[in-house]
C-alpha cells in the first residue's frame, strides 16, 4: 500500500551516551563540519558583479517585442495587455498600410509592476512578445522604468535561444494532429508565398481590405444633444 | 486616539485609523487569558501569594509584558507575539498576524482562474509550487478537468521537490535559531540546487507559476531530467551528512528535546497539521488519505512520531525528506511521453502552434485568455493537497463565469499558529524561536 504510516523511530535516538554528553567534542565537531565544506568543496558561489550569470533558454527575464524585417511583429490585439496580472502593458493601436494592417502606435511597459509572469508570452498569438534573459535592470526614476517601443524592440536574430526554446518545449501542439503547414495560415497574411503568388498575378501586394473612408467617425467637435448633425467626413487612414 | 486627517479629501473616517484601538484589544486579551500556569499556581496551594493576587505582589518585577516581532528576525516573517513573562517563563501569549495581509481571497473574485496564479505563487513563497497544483487541482475538480497523465508526475516530481526545499529552509533557519549560523548556508546551497531545477523547468527561480489549469505550462527538457537526477543523487549524500552531524549532537538535541510539546490529542484539538500533526502521533497525511495525482501509485511510507516535541519533528521533517526523494526517482522512472496539457480549449490553452497556424487555435486562445474556464454555475469543490506546511485547501465557488465566486484558502500556516499560543505558554522565552521555527509557519500564507 502506498504511503504507509511507519513510526520509523530508531532506539536511543533522542537518548545520547557518556561520550556524546560531553560538550567540547560537539563544538568541534561543528567547526569540523564547517571546516570540510570550506576546504573539500568546490566553491559554489559567484563573484556576481565580475562574474555574470547566464541564464537557460527557459528563463524568463523581461519581457521584449520581436522586431522581424525592421518592423515589430506586434499586431497590436492587447491580448497580453488584458493577460498581464499586475497590469503593467499598454498599447495604442494604428492602422499602418502593410499586410499586417495593425502596429503598435506606442506599447509600453512599466517594468516596476512587470511580475515576470511570462502570461504576455504565453497569450501572445504572434509570437511577437517574448521573454529575454535580461534580469538586471536598474533605474534611476520611475518613468525611466517605463520601456516604451525603443527600448522594447529586439531583432528576431537576437532572441533566437528563446524562439528555439519556444519551439521545441512550448509550443509542441498535443492535441488532435493538424496537418499544418505555414501556407495554410489563414490569418497570417503577411505569409511570404502568398504575397509572392500574387506579384506573379500581377498584383503588386495586398490592399489594404478597409481603408475606411468612414462617414461614422467623428473629429470629435460637433454636439451630440439636440443640435446633432452628421459628422463631418475625414480621412481616418493613414497615408 | 489618531487626530483626523488634515487633508480633507483623504478622510476615510475612522476606517484606517484602527491601530490604537487594535492594539488595546491585544493587550486586554492578554490580561484577560486564563493561562493554564495560573490554574496550576491556584491548585497547588504552595503556599505563595494566590494566583488571584500574583500580579499586585511582585517585589522582583519578575513580570513584563514584551512584545517578540513583527520585525523580529527569528518569527519567520512578520508574525508578533505578546508574551506576559514571569521571569523567564511564558505565562501568557497572544498571536497577532495580518501584517501581511493582501486580500489575496478577495482578489481572485476579480481574476480567471489561470490568472489568479502568480498570486498562489505568493502565499506559501517556499514551496510555490505546491500552491500552484493545489490551485490547479481545485479549480479542475470544480471544472472537471482531466489532466494527461504526463502532467500529473510533472506536478508530482516539482511538488516533491518544493517539499525538500522548503524543509531544507526550515533546517537551515531551525540551525540558525538554535545557533549554528553556517548551517544555514549548507542547507541553502541545496535549496540553489533546487532553484536551478526550478529555473530549467519553469523559467524563474522563485515564483514558478509554472503548472496551469489542465496541465503544465511547458514540457521538461533533457537537461532538467539530468539535473533532477543529479540532484537526487546529491542530496542523499548531503542529507546523510547532515544526519550525522545532527543527530547524535547534543547542542541540537538539548535545544529541542521537550520542547514544544503537543500530545496526540491536544494536536487534534488544536487542529494542526502537516508534520506538527505527524510528529504527535496522529497518521494524517492527504496524500495517503486522499491521494491526488498518482500518489497512489508510488511507493513510499509517512514518517511518524509520537512524542510531539521539536526534536521529534526535527527526525520526521528529515525523513520526509528522504520519501521525496523516493517518490522523485519513482516519477522519473515511471513518467510517460505524451501532452502536457488537456486537449480542449474550454479547459486549458490550445497549443502555440494550433494558436499560430489555425484560426479556431487563435480564438480559442483570445476566449482562453478573456474569459478562461467556465465552471458550472453552483458547482463548488474542495481540493486539499499535502504542501510542505501541511494539508492545503482551496474551496472554491462558481457562479458560472470565468472568475470564482468566492475562493477560500484553507492554509496549513494559519491552522498550525493556532497552537502557537498553547504551545508557547509555559515555556521558556530562549525556547519562542526554535519552537516558531519548528512549527514553520510562513506568514504569506497565514496572513493571505
Amino acid at each position: 500500500m502506498p504511503g504507509t504510516p511507519v513510526n520509523t523511530k530508531t532506539d536511543n535516538e533522542r537518548e545520547l551516551n557518556f561520550w556524546e554528553n560531553l560538550y567540547f567534542p560537539e563544538l568541534f565537531k561543528g567547526l569540523g563540519f564547517s571546516l570540510n565544506k570550506i576546504t573539500d568543496e568546490p566553491t559554489y558561489t559567484l563573484q556576481y558583479p565580475e562574474e555574470q550569470w547566464y541564464p537557460p533558454d527557459s528563463y524568463r527575464g523581461r519581457p521584449v517585442l520581436v522586431e522581424e524585417n525592421g518592423r515589430p511583429r506586434c499586431v497590436s490585439c492587447n491580448l497580453c495587455a488584458r493577460a498581464c496580472p499586475p497590469l503593467a502593458i499598454s498599447m495604442q493601436s494604428q492602422e499602418v498600410d502593410n499586410v499586417k494592417e495593425r502596429e503598435p502606435e506606442w506599447f509600453e511597459i512599466n517594468m516596476l509592476r512587470c511580475i515576470y509572469c511570462g502570461f504576455c508570452e504565453e497569450v501572445c498569438p504572434e509570437e511577437a512578445i517574448i521573454m529575454s534573459k535580461e534580469y538586471d535592470m536598474t533605474f534611476q526614476s520611475r518613468d525611466e522604468a517605463v520601456f516604451g517601443l525603443d527600448r522594447l524592440l529586439k531583432p528576431k536574430e537576437q532572441m533566437q535561444d528563446r524562439l528555439e526554446y519556444l519551439d521545441q518545449y512550448k509550443n509542441r501542439q498535443f492535441g488532435q494532429q493538424w496537418d499544418f503547414q505555414q501556407d495554410n495560415n489563414l490569418h497570417s497574411v503577411k505569409d511570404q508565398h502568398f504575397l509572392d503568388w500574387l506579384a506573379d498575378e500581377g498584383m503588386k501586394g495586398l490592399k489594404n481590405t478597409h481603408l475606411r473612408d468612414d462617414p461614422k467617425a467623428s473629429s470629435g467637435e460637433q454636439s451630440w444633444g439636440s443640435q446633432r448633425e452628421e459628422p463631418a467626413f475625414s480621412e481616418h487612414a493613414p497615408e | 486616539m489618531a487626530t483626523a486627517p488634515q487633508f480633507p479629501g483623504l478622510d476615510f473616517g475612522d476606517k484606517f485609523r484602527f491601530w490604537p484601538k487594535h492594539n488595546e484589544k491585544i493587550y486586554e486579551r492578554l490580561e484577560a487569558k486564563h493561562a493554564w500556569i495560573e490554574e496550576k499556581r491556584a491548585a497547588q496551594g504552595d503556599g505563595g501569594v494566590p494566583a488571584t493576587e500574583w500580579s499586585e505582589e511582585d517585589p522582583l518585577e519578575n513580570e513584563m509584558i514584551l512584545n517578540m516581532g513583527p520585525q523580529h528576525p527569528a518569527t519567520h516573517g512578520v508574525l508578533r507575539c505578546v508574551v506576559k513573562l514571569d521571569g523567564e517563563t511564558i505565562e501568557k501569549a497572544v498571536l497577532d498576524i495580518g501584517y501581511l495581509h493582501r486580500g489575496i481571497e478577495k482578489l481572485a473574485e476579480s481574476k480567471t482562474y489561470q490568472e489568479f496564479m502568480p498570486y498562489t505563487d505568493r502565499m506559501d513563497y517556499l514551496s510555490p509550487y505546491s500552491n500552484n497544483v493545489a490551485w490547479c487541482l481545485a479549480v479542475e475538480k470544480l471544472a472537471g478537468i482531466e489532466i494527461p497523465e504526463r502532467a500529473a508526475w510533472i506536478r508530482m516530481i516539482m511538488c516533491e521537490l518544493a517539499r525538500i526545499s522548503s524543509h531544507c529552509l526550515w533546517l537551515g533557519v531551525g540551525l540558525m535559531d538554535a545557533g549554528a549560523v553556517s548551517g544555514f548556508l549548507w542547507t541553502f546551497q541545496q535549496r540553489e540546487d533546487i532553484y536551478s531545477i526550478f529555473d530549467e523547468v519553469a523559467g524563474a527561480r522563485f515564483t514558478v507559476s509554472h503548472a496551469r489549469i489542465g496541465g503544465v505550462a511547458s514540457d521538461l527538457t533533457p537537461r532538467s531530467f539530468e539535473l533532477i537526477r543529479a540532484f537526487c543523487d546529491s542530496f542523499r549524500e548531503e542529507l546523510a551528512s547532515w544526519q550525522k552531524f545532527l543527530n547524535r549532537n547534543r547542542i541540537w538535541i538539548e535545544r529541542n528535546k521537550d520542547v514544544g510539546r503537543i500530545t496526540k490529542e491536544e494536536a487534534i484539538e488544536l487542529g494542526m497539521t502537516g508534520p506538527n500533526l505527524r510528529g504527535s502521533g496522529v497518521e494524517y497525511d492527504v496524500r495517503r488519505f486522499e491521494p491526488y495525482l498518482k500518489y497512489d501509485e508510488v511507493d513510499f511510507t509517512i514518517p511518524i512520531r509520537d512524542e510531539g516535541d521539536c526534536l521529534a519533528r526535527y527526525f520526521l521533517r528529515l525523513e520526509e525528506m528522504e520519501q521525496s526523494i523516493r517518490i522523485i526517482e519513482q516519477c522519473l522512472d515511471r513518467m510517460p511521453e505524451g501532452p502536457i496539457r488537456a486537449d480542449d480549449a474550454k479547459q486549458a490553452y490550445p497549443s502555440k502552434d494550433e494558436v499560430y497556424y489555425s484560426m479556431e487555435g487563435m480564438i480559442h486562445d483570445f476566449m482562453y485568455t478573456d474569459v478562461g474556464t467556465q465552471a458550472p454555475k453552483g458547482a463548488n469543490a474542495y481540493h486539499a493537497v499535502e504542501s510542505p506546511k501541511g494539508e492545503l485547501g482551496f474551496y472554491l465557488t462558481s457562479d458560472g463565469t470565468g472568475r470564482p465566486f468566492r475562493v477560500r484558502i484553507n492554509a496549513p500556516s494559519f491552522t498550525n499558529l493556532q497552537g502557537m499560543e498553547y504551545i508557547m505558554e509555559g515555556s521558556l522565552v530562549a525556547d519562542t524561536v526554535v519552537i516558531i521555527g519548528s512549527i514553520d509557519p510562513v506568514m504569506g500564507e497565514a496572513d493571505k
